[in-house]
């Protein structure tokens, strides 16, 4: 009937057959590709891969950091925050504080136009922030970020007053942020919640098209001068032109950007990136992204895990540096505290402060009268220590993949870890409050972002959307309240050092890594630049030949 | 029964189906766990005051049969209704969409019945020589490789190290080719498997012997009467598979970044958006009828037999 | 499936001793005979894994992360560290599982559907075909995507979700298979002398009609692994100590540049399994249908 070694042999020929040709595209490389990046030129455009979809291109309603990547080319802010946290001009030229610290006052600058034609102005600007903060818009982040905002007085035609319930020192800085970028008042009123759809702002590139699952395109502005100062290019951009293109699987992101259908590609995998380093036609620009690095948040609800101790033990048992040098390659930096280096207050101090010790933290479990059962798994009073771990999907920056990690290093200690992924998040974490264990990050640019994350949750505001953490200390809640009207630099981070120290030391949460932008472009982009956040900025940019 | 009068009992069938699946969408996606509302509105901004009014507005806080009332009484009219994700109207929203997939499924079917008869044949008249063992060896890496995977490789091949082809996109022909070829095995895996045992059993037929022995040629004999008759399974795995290439699109699409319907619903189904789950069903039911429909209508085409017995 | 293609031969009488293979060492033999070491040798890899495995499966070897194939690691070492031999080893038990169970699920409950609807006839007949039209107008990845969203993912759930998508087809086929069988001779004949419905059924029809259905049923068993596998690229698989083929296939496709053998060893496993499951399936059904001897 049939030979079986013509089958074998077919078989391992055709399987190495298709392995080598796929295995060698790392290695490949192209005859005539010569770095022509020295070259200036204008016009063009730039095909820029994103990971995801946005959800909305109207930047008071969206939440996602995709989103913002594409819409901070259409929209500009009233101010800018430079790499050193200092807040600089854009839309304002200059700005007084109130000696209470509840009001401000905006000069903007005059020769300001929306893409649609309408004036920008004092009334805009006024319509933009009471947009937010109307029910009707919906806003989510934006809304969080614009608190305390009470109303506004339009002064004159370019001067603008702003009123806030309470003082806040993270005020001019959130307003720096894309999510509080300046719509067209013309336009928003128009399409009201199609707005995204078609959004109209002040932006160095006007909104084209949008094709769901697709691409988003931006042109040129041509009558745009009012850069801010972080970037060379004052006027127009360079390019004509940007589509960004939707691709969402890795292998595929990457791949169109070794095989030239794409410029650039965005969030990089580790592996990648250690593969692309030697590849020739191929540039890696990496920066750290601002705000709350990623980090495992306990659920103090649920018992034991308001018990310090217990805590304690898991923080002393997980190596993070395992995870992160084994799934990221050195890629990535290990985060140490609550909030990322370089945002202000940032505690070095707590850098190296924790090391794995499996002794200490079975000691500690020992205490406790937890025991280890026949099959190594801890028990107390009949009851098993499991660890309820739960993480969304799909596997983002290989979250999935550290819980695989932590499974096998709390095995250990004892503990047993169920891991649990969902899509379904807002369902299982954030209304049931259905886990032990929960990773999330946040970029943002001022320490006051902890306020929400970390201080104890008002009991209206539970009801609809439970707190990550759900912890409660009083001591915390005094630094962070403090943070927020304290106009000090100095003794602001004086206060977000205490507050940081406060939550590593009592095994609040556990820091993982701060998450690296990373963008494949072919050597012949030149000039993509980068926010305080590290968000992409696209209006030094030329293309070589 | 002629045909005509057998021709409107499949289609009153049909429609009997497609509305049945409606149905049977509603009933699982009502039974869902998770609130669509909760993925519309952050509710870490918004009271649980807003959360009601929304609901209201959609009318979800509804008891199930009146919901399920105004949702086909609203679709008889032809209003599909909204998406409750970014509130898009649901029928251009598919209308849009699905002819590219639509486009894909038939050049991945093309492609998987042009490989898929090709090797079945040709193993069934070298059976047990290299070429039947290589055409198998095909069929089975169709079946057996996950199409994400054989896609990633296609990439990897022909776009990264050979630069033929692009990687992503929906923009030319050009896109089409390598999801196509991806998609297109895992129906040519089983085409060639049917092909070739109809063939094998066909040849051994009093029909064929005679043939045979009246002197006709081996290739005749081959090519036009045995394939013929062994084109029958063909087709009837094409009208079973064309709604499993339909679904193949769903992983497809995201693997190569084209646009789609499948990529829409498999977001809506995990988003729990009724609309637009309800409204890709709704076309792809009636797609997957009329392909079924034309399926049965070739067999009497290619096979005397089944045109006899009607 | 059309009655056309099984319609073609009278068949002989009932066949239930199927279990009746006869050692013979001939060529024609041999590939059968190495198809079936390989199945029994996976058997024993989900049954024993730690008799076979080099290594335990979740054990990270931090020093070898992203190893190629060695003599230390034959089938190299994925991104965590772990020994891919191993994984495939242990992974064994889960794969055999989602294969075999879904389609012992979804042939029964869609075979005993089928064989009803194509025995009883009539209303009942009417019922059946409509609800499994129903079905099978929508696309089973969906239907398994719409469970697996609706019931979280876990193993069983996956199994489940394959498992129902697949029963439309096996109704199909099944009914197609009675409704051309219960008009044979051998049928006729042992009703005309009074024998009751349901032997006539068991004893005479069962038997006689199970052939495509193993044919649906070897393919079904790597598709089920592959509709799991397919699950996880969509982000709804499951997340275990120790992963399923298709789980293994899927979490390292993203390495296929830096380290293609993370994702080929299972594949080729789930090919292996396939390839050698299809081969004796056919043999099976070479030996009991006379007409492809």
């Amino acid at each position: 009937m049939k030979k079986w070694p013509n089958w074998t042999k077919t078989l391992t020929v055709a399987t190495a057959f298709l392995l080598l040709l796929a295995g060698c595209s790392n290695g490949a490389s192209t005859s005539n590709s010569e770095d022509t990046s020295g070259k200036e030129s204008t016009g063009g455009e730039l095909t820029y891969a994103l990971a995801t979809s946005p959800d909305t291109l109207d930047p008071h309603r969206s939440g996602l950091a995709v989103s913002v990547r594409a819409f901070r080319t259409i929209f500009d802010s009233l101010v800018v925050q430079t790499a050193d946290n200092t807040i600089q001009p854009w839309l304002a030229t200059e700005w007084t504080v109130s000696e209470d610290g509840k009001s401000y006052t905006f000069k903007l600058r005059e020769d300001v136009t929306f893409h649609d034609g309408t004036p920008f102005n004092a009334e805009a600007v006024k319509y933009n922030y009471d947009r937010i903060i109307d029910p009707e818009t919906k806003a989510a982040n934006a809304l969080a970020l614009i608190r305390p905002y009470k109303s506004s007085e339009v002064i004159d035609e370019y001067t603008i007053k702003i009123n806030l319930e309470t003082p806040s020192a993270a005020f001019l800085s959130n307003l720096s942020q894309a999510l509080l970028g300046i719509v067209s008042p013309t336009a928003a009123k128009k399409d009201g919640d199609q707005f995204g759809k078609h959004p109209v702002g002040t932006g160095p590139y006007k909104f084209v098209s949008w094709i769901e699952n697709a691409d988003i395109q931006v042109e040129k502005n041509n009558d745009y001068k009012w850069a801010p100062s972080i970037v060379e290019n004052d006027g127009a951009p360079y390019l004509d032109k940007i589509t960004f293109k939707i691709i969402p699987e890795e292998a595929t992101r990457i791949g169109s950007v070794q095989s030239g259908q794409v410029l650039a590609a965005e969030t990089v995998p580790p592996q990648n990136i250690v593969s692309l380093k030697d590849d020739p036609k191929t540039q890696l620009l990496q920066v750290n992204t601002l705000g709350l690095p990623y980090t495992l948040f306990f659920n103090q609800r649920n018992k034991p895990w308001n018990d310090v101790n217990v805590r304690k033990a898991v923080q002393l048992a997980i190596d993070v540096d395992a995870i992160v040098k084994t799934l990221y390659m050195g890629t990535y930096e290990r985060a140490w505290s609550p909030l990322s280096p370089g945002m202000l207050g940032y505690d070095e101090s707590l850098e190296n402060s924790v090391k794995p010790d499996l002794d200490e933290a079975n000691k500690r479990l020992d205490e406790l009268g937890y025991k280890k059962g026949s099959d190594g798994i801890r028990e107390k009073d009949g009851k098993k220590l499991t660890l309820n771990y739960v993480d969304g999907s799909p596997n983002r920056e290989k979250r999935n993949d550290i819980a695989v990690i932590i499974q096998q290093q709390l095995k250990e200690i004892g503990i047993a870890v169920d891991i649990n992924i969902t899509k379904d998040t807002a369902t299982v974490i954030y209304q049931n409050a259905d886990y032990d264990l929960y990773g999330n990050s946040q970029v943002n640019s001022d320490p006051n972002s902890l306020l929400d994350i970390y201080h104890t949750s008002d009991p209206e505001k539970e009801a609809a959307r439970r707190m990550l953490g759900g912890g409660s200390d009083p001591e915390l809640d005094k630094l962070l309240e403090q943070g927020t009207i304290e106009h000090e630099p100095a003794k602001r981070e004086e206060i977000y050092k205490k507050a940081q120290q406060i939550i590593i030391e009592k095994a609040v949460i556990i820091p993982i890594y701060v998450f690296p932008y990373t963008v494949a472009a072919s050597k012949k982009v030149n000039g993509i630049t980068f926010d305080s956040l590290g968000y992409p900025l696209f209006n030094d940019v030329r293309i070589g030949q | 029964m002629t045909l005509i009068s057998k021709a409107l009992v499949r289609i009153a069938n049909s429609f009997v189906s497609v509305l049945g699946s409606l149905i049977l969408v509603f009933c699982i996606i009502y039974l869902l766990p998770g609130d669509p509302v909760l993925s519309m509105i952050d509710p870490s901004v918004a009271t649980p005051e807003m959360i009601e009014n929304l609901r209201r507005e959609l009318g979800l806080d509804q008891p199930f049969y009146v919901q399920f009332v105004e949702y086909f009484t609203a679709i008889l009219h032809g209003d599909f209704g909204q998406s409750l994700i970014n509130s898009d109207p649901v029928l251009p929203k598919i209308l849009m969409h699905f002819s590219a997939t639509l486009i894909l499924t038939l050049t991945s079917t093309i492609f998987s019945i042009v490989i898929g008869v090709t090797l079945g044949v040709l193993s069934a008249i070298y059976r047990n020589k290299w070429i039947d063992i290589l055409a198998r060896l095909v069929g089975l890496f169709g079946i057996s490789m996950p199409t994400f995977w054989s896609g990633i490789l296609l990439i990897l091949i022909f776009s990264v190290n050979l630069n033929w082809l692009p990687a992503m996109g929906s923009d030319d022909w050009k896109t089409l080719i390598l999801p196509s070829l991806a998609l297109g095995f895992v129906g040519a895996g089983l085409i060639i498997r049917m092909v070739r045992t109809s063939m094998l059993e066909v040849v051994n037929e009093q029909f064929i012997v005679t043939l045979r022995a009246k002197g006709l040629s081996e290739r005749v004999v081959m090519y036009r009467h045995a394939l013929r008759n062994a084109l029958i399974p063909a087709i009837t795995i094409i009208g079973m598979n064309i709604g499993e290439m339909m679904a193949g699109t769903v992983v497809i699409e995201t693997v190569f970044s084209r646009q789609g319907i499948g990529r829409i619903i498999a977001d809506a189904i995990m988003a729990k958006d009724l609309p637009v789950i309800q409204g890709v069903i709704f076309f792809s039911a009636i797609v997957y009828v009329i392909i079924n429909l034309l399926v049965d209508l070739s067999y009497s085409v290619i096979d005397p037999r089944v045109r006899r017995s009607h | 499936m059309k009655e056309a293609i099984n319609s073609k031969t009278i068949w002989s009488a009932p066949k239930w001793n199927l279990i009746k293979l006869k050692i013979n060492l001939s060529a024609s033999n041999l590939f059968v005979y190495v198809a079936g070491m390989i199945v029994l040798f996976i058997v024993a890899c989900a049954l024993f894994p730690q008799w076979i495995a080099p290594y335990s499966p979740t054990h990270m070897h931090t020093e070898f992360i992203l190893s190629p194939p060695s003599a230390l690691h034959l089938l190299g070492t994925d991104y965590f560290g772990r020994d891919v031999l191993s994984l495939v080893v242990y992974g064994s038990r889960d794969s055999l599982i989602i294969g075999v169970v879904s389609v012992l699920i979804g042939g029964g409950i869609g075979g005993g559907l089928g064989a009803l609807a194509g025995y009883v006839g009539g209303v009942v007949d009417m019922i059946f075909m409509r609800f499994t039209d129903i079905l099978m107008t929508i696309p089973g990845i969906l239907l398994a995507l719409a469970i697996a969203a609706a019931l979280g993912p876990s193993l069983m759930n996956v199994v489940l979700a394959v498992a129902v998508s697949s029963i439309p087809g096996y109704t199909r086929v099944m009914r197609g298979q009675m409704m051309s069988i219960k008009k044979r001779q051998f049928v006729v004949a042992s009703r005309s002398i009074g024998t009751p419905n349901w032997r006539i059924l068991i004893w005479h029809i069962l038997p006689n009609s199970w052939s495509p259905l193993l044919v649906m049923a070897t393919i079904g068993l790597g598709t089920s692994i592959l509709v799991g596998s397919g699950l996880s690229f969509l982000g709804l698989g499951v997340i275990k100590e120790i992963p399923d083929w298709g789980a293994l296939l899927a979490q390292g496709r993203g390495y296929l540049t830096t380290g293609w053998w993370i994702s080929t060893f299972p594949g080729l496993a789930i090919t292996l399994f396939v390839l050698s499951v299809n081969i004796i399936g056919d043999k099976l059904r070479d030996m009991y249908d006379p007409k492809t001897k």
